[in-house]
């Protein structure tokens, strides 16, 4: 139903109850600062911006192989939310290696998962926020391959 | 050099530092990140959420003195504990439960200038243990102070309609009506945009220095009443969008500046920008 890596997250949260959940979130946001470029890594598309719906700039970095499986980098300002994080590493790990139209067809149902559903009531513009990001860049590569495509 | 209506409501993060252990004092982290609390925190700070703490569940309205009773004992608070509140945005949401609290009539209330801002900034102690209090018995308040320091939305509009003042903090493009949630944040459901008629914007974050800690009292007499005209005595409803940001105008009116009337209205702009005929001016 998801990518693979991912449904192992959703399995690992799924069983827990929702202290532990949080603890684990938490874990997960201290990752975040790992997901960003590397020295010498280079991408496809990088979309660095400020948003309306989140409190701080978030860069999304894009590295698409020969056979469309991708790779995401991305990097957060300070004041961005533990929660948005969170979702940051998670789906830097639960996308990794997938392709341009796996990426764009994973729904968005599984966070209520991850997060629990009191968060999502709670901060709805939080959870998704980064998903569709890496959807929007993943969209953005696509129709620019398209137009190559066409010459 | 003027200084602060009631220097007490604030304390410092050096006095903090040296007092944590205070038996007579709770110190609690209220924030707009949910999770951030659980990330570290000032040791033996509890967490109170401005929402699901405070907030009744299914009615628009904050929990009732019962449940506040019951909050408060949970949290090994007592009415003679003082309470002091700190938390993320330049203490937004401290002020917002601090103003709860006094919702109930707690009256020992403090704010940490600088909030968890400074305190990181300056590379204080943090702990992720969650302390656990013991439990102590709360009064249930006999009341809930509604009429002294909470508007609702007949207030604002006999407020409007007598041309006394109404501070909108919002941030200008919300009081001009461009836009009908602030910048960052989600659009909460508001079909109309602008500002209740009468109303000067003073948005609340001018109140701030940069390092989260309040503006001095002459910074805050030139901007409140130097630029939008308040004069001591006056009866003043301030608002924004929920009432959490205008929580934070009516802590600096009321403790900062000593304002004895000033009420927070928060309906807010998610009540007047729906309500049907409320009467609405737009532009600056």
């Amino acid at each position: 139903m998801y990518p693979p890596k991912l449904q192992q997250i959703v399995d690992l949260f799924e069983a827990l109850p929702d202290m532990e959940k949080r603890e684990t979130l938490i874990t997960y946001a201290d990752q975040a600062k790992n997901q960003g470029p590397r020295e010498g890594e280079t991408f496809d598309l990088e979309d660095v911006r400020k948003d309306e719906e989140c409190t701080d700039t978030v860069g999304v970095f894009l590295k698409v192989n020969p056979d469309r499986t991708t790779h995401y980098r991305v990097t957060l300002g300070p004041q961005v939310q533990t929660l948005t994080k969170a979702m940051t590493a998670i789906l830097c790990k639960g996308l990794e290696g997938r392709t341009i139209e796996e990426v764009l067809a994973v729904p968005a149902d599984f966070v209520p998962k991850i997060v629990g559903a009191d968060l999502v009531r709670q901060r709805s513009q939080t959870v998704y926020y980064i998903l569709t990001r890496m959807k929007s860049a993943a969209t953005v590569w696509r129709n620019r391959d398209r137009a190559a495509a066409l010459g | 050099m003027s200084s602060y209506a009631h220097p007490e409501a604030l304390v410092s993060t050096d006095w903090l530092a040296e007092h944590l252990n205070d038996p007579d004092i709770r110190i609690v982290e209220s924030n707009e990140d949910i999770l951030l609390y659980s990330t570290g925190h000032i040791p033996g700070a509890v967490h109170i959420d401005w929402r699901s703490d405070l907030q009744d569940q299914t009615v628009r309205d904050y929990i009732s003195p019962e449940a506040f009773a019951e909050l408060a004992a949970k949290n090994g608070i007592t009415p003679d504990t003082t309470v002091i509140f700190y938390g993320d945005k330049s203490n937004w949401w401290a002020t917002y439960a601090l103003w709860a609290f006094r919702l109930f009539g707690h009256e020992k209330v403090k704010i940490l200038d600088g909030g968890r801002d400074k305190w990181i900034a300056e590379g204080r102690e943090t702990t992720r243990e969650i302390p656990k209090p013991a439990p102590t018995e709360y009064p249930v308040p006999p009341k809930r102070y509604d009429d002294e320091i909470r508007a609702f939305f007949d207030d604002a509009l006999a407020q409007s309609r007598a041309r006394k003042p109404l501070i909108d903090v919002r941030s200008p493009g919300e009081f001009i009506g461009e836009i009908t949630h602030m910048p960052e944040y989600p659009q909460e459901g508001v079909l109309r945009g602008g500002h209740v008629p009468g109303a000067k914007s003073v948005p609340w974050k001018r109140a701030v220095n940069d390092d989260a800690t309040f503006k001095s009292a002459d910074e805050l007499r030139a901007i409140y009443e130097g630029e939008a005209g308040l004069k001591p005595g006056d009866d003043v409803v301030a608002y924004c969008r929920i009432g959490e940001r205008s929580s934070h105008t009516w802590f600096v009116l009321t403790y900062l500046l000593g304002y004895e009337n000033v009420r927070n209205y928060d309906g807010s702009w998610t009540e007047w920008g729906n309500k049907v005929r409320a009467p609405i001016e737009k532009g600056a």
